[in-house]
């Protein structure tokens, strides 16, 4: 590979790792919180691109889709939780099969209503054309990707640090139970976190849509992904959710240039030899819940 | 008569009545059609007991069980391709062989691996699995799959017509069942409850509780395997649904609603999947919600399935 390609694939790796950590982030916070994988995230993800879609076609305005998709999946989410996840609190497994049936549901509904065929978002203006890097040109909406991903990741931190939510949700990765007996309604507290871990599964769908296109089945794999980010990763915190997100990200971007037909068992190897090295990912919580 | 007395005669006639399904329902306008749904009801029933060893006995959820089920079809239908041979009893062995040896290398990583941790890593691997299946268009088809698979024969047995081929489908779902059952009232059938109920007193007592899931899961995964073979002999094709996530969902919904940890209760909700999946659509068009919302109903409100709530209800009616 000459340098310019080698660049090239870098900055693909990247911004495709930037969609997987804003993907993944939202499955790690629901988790961190509240011991669920939200097996719906696919279905979210799904929901949002195919809102986005909706807005766009109506208006033609990408931007106003990236601030409605998350508010209407977002306001999803926080219907689901306390409509169907609370009753089955402390039954954890329980909750994540519950989820299922919320996928299948979202899936199919969406196929219903949306049809089967498969769509696109145009880039959105001012993102659509190229810029030269290295001698070569390179689609600026990428590099909108990595920033956006930075953005959010900075934020996170920041509010994950700094603020009282941030206290809030470290405390409730921490130990939910006792946050409760402190006199915090964790009620809220879930619901409000189940809400925000959909709308940005939406998010992820919206910045995807104009790269990935928008269609059925997208929802398995951006589950899949998101999985396989934090299961490397490791569940739970920002920071694996950053990793997970950068190295399967690239990994999977050099390896379908390198060894298309072993792009695949390349991710496979290195899920296997993380989970060898340490079970609950790089950065992972030793917790494991059962 | 004793009671177990009863039901054994009870069960040997069910299962006769099953096999024979095609012989006496002929005289029905729709006997075919019945055929064709029963046989795939049992196909998949089969999917979801061996599901059951994981997720009722053993207490592992796995999500990606499809993997050795589409492994089976796809091996059962390549070795016969490959060596120009219909024998059924190469079928199988190539079906249990290949999807046995994935369980193995897959378990490997899977077991370690406890709850939500073991349902998502079965989940990825399976779609790798899935992934492959698609790229491997030399040997699958990829996304064409493999069509005109040759149905079996045994010592000039052909299993070719609709009525024969059923009755493979229903002898070998019997046989599966009865191993089940054997496994079930074994020693180690009792081990693996043993690791679903606590696996630390398990390993105190000396069981090498890995080892133990491990064999449950090469199990679980040839006896999918072999589904799988019928599978591919049933409809004569074999895509990369049959390794999709959607078959793994479908095994476990099925085991779910009918019921995890009872013998036949898996077979009862692949009854009900296929019949939402493929009765139904007919009249409504939005029958995988159906199946969501049911699955809801019953991860929420009913847990131990159709068959739990029909013993409960037995057990009330009973009870004076």
């Amino acid at each position: 590979m000459s340098p310019e390609v080698v660049v090239q694939q870098a900055l693909n790796g990247i911004s495709f790792g930037a969609l997987l950590f804003i993907l993944a982030a939202g499955l790690s916070l629901i988790f961190g919180m509240m011991d669920v994988v939200n097996l719906a995230h696919g279905g979210f993800y799904m929901l949002g691109a195919y809102v986005a879609l909706t807005v766009v076609q109506r208006t033609g305005q990408f931007w106003l889709a990236l601030v409605i998709a998350p508010l209407v999946v977002g306001a999803l989410g926080l219907l689901i939780e306390p409509l169907l996840l609370r009753r089955l609190r402390g039954r954890h497994l329980d909750q994540v099969l519950l989820t299922i049936g919320v996928s299948l549901v979202i899936g199919d509904l969406i196929g219903l209503v949306a049809g089967r065929e498969i769509h696109s978002i145009p880039f959105p203006a001012g993102l659509d054309r190229s810029i030269a890097i290295m001698g070569g040109d390179y689609p600026l909406y990428r590099i909108f990707v990595i920033g956006f991903g930075v953005l959010l990741a900075a934020v996170f931190a920041l509010v994950h640090r700094r603020s009282q939510a941030g206290a809030l949700i470290r405390a409730g990765v921490d130990d939910a139970a006792m946050l409760s007996a402190l006199g915090v309604d964790i009620d809220r507290l879930f619901a409000i976190t189940f809400g925000v871990g959909a709308a940005l599964a939406a998010i992820a769908g919206v910045i995807a849509a104009p790269v990935f296109g928008v269609f059925p089945g997208m929802d398995v794999d951006a589950l899949i992904y998101s999985l396989i980010v934090v299961v490397v990763g490791g569940l739970g915190t920002l920071s694996g959710a950053i990793a997970g997100g950068a190295l399967v990200g690239t990994a999977d971007t050099f390896g379908k240039v390198l060894f298309p037909q072993f792009a695949l068992a390349l991710i496979f190897a290195i899920v296997a030899f993380v989970l060898l090295l340490r079970p609950t990912g790089l950065l992972g919580r030793v917790r494991i819940a059962r | 008569m004793k009671r177990p007395a009863a039901i054994a005669a009870l069960s040997i006639l069910g299962a006769a009545a099953l096999v024979t399904f095609p012989l006496w329902s002929s005289g029905w306008e729709s006997s075919r059609y019945a055929t064709t749904i029963l046989r795939d009801m049992l196909v998949l029933a089969i999917l979801a007991l061996s599901l059951d060893l994981l997720v009722g006995s053993a207490g592992l959820p796995s999500l990606g069980h499809a993997a050795f089920f589409g492994a089976g079809a796809y091996a059962a239908a390549i070795a016969a391709q490959r060596l120009g041979s219909d024998d059924l009893l190469l079928g199988f062995a190539a079906a249990i062989v290949v999807s046995a040896l994935l369980a193995l290398v897959i378990g490997l990583f899977a077991v370690r691996a406890a709850g939500i941790f073991f349902l998502m890593l079965t989940l990825a691997f399976a779609q790798m699995v899935f992934a492959l299946a698609f790229q491997a268009v030399d040997l699958t088809g990829g996304s064409n799959g493999l069509a005109n698979v040759h149905r079996p024969m045994l010592f000039g047995l052909d299993f070719n017509g609709p009525e024969a081929l059923f009755e493979l489908v229903a002898s070998v779902f019997v046989l599966v069942l009865l191993l089940l059952w054997r496994v079930r009232a074994s020693t180690y059938g009792r081990a693996l409850v043993g690791l679903r109920e606590n696996e630390r007193r398990m390993r105190a007592l000396g069981y090498d509780t890995t080892r133990l899931k491990l064999s449950a899961f090469v199990l679980a995964g040839a006896l999918a395997g072999v589904g799988g073979a019928l599978s591919g002999w049933s409809l004569r094709f074999v895509s990369t649904n049959d390794v999709g996530i959607g078959r793994s969902i479908e095994a476990f919904v099925s085991v779910l609603i009918g019921g995890t940890g009872s013998l036949v209760g898996p077979a009862v909700g692949a009854v009900v999947v296929l019949f939402v999946e493929r009765v139904l659509p007919s009249s409504i068009p939005f029958a995988e919600t159906v199946l969501g919302v049911l699955f809801i109903v019953f991860v929420a409100a009913a847990r131990q399935g159709i068959v739990g709530l029909a013993r409960a209800a037995y057990a009330r009616v009973r009870a004076p």
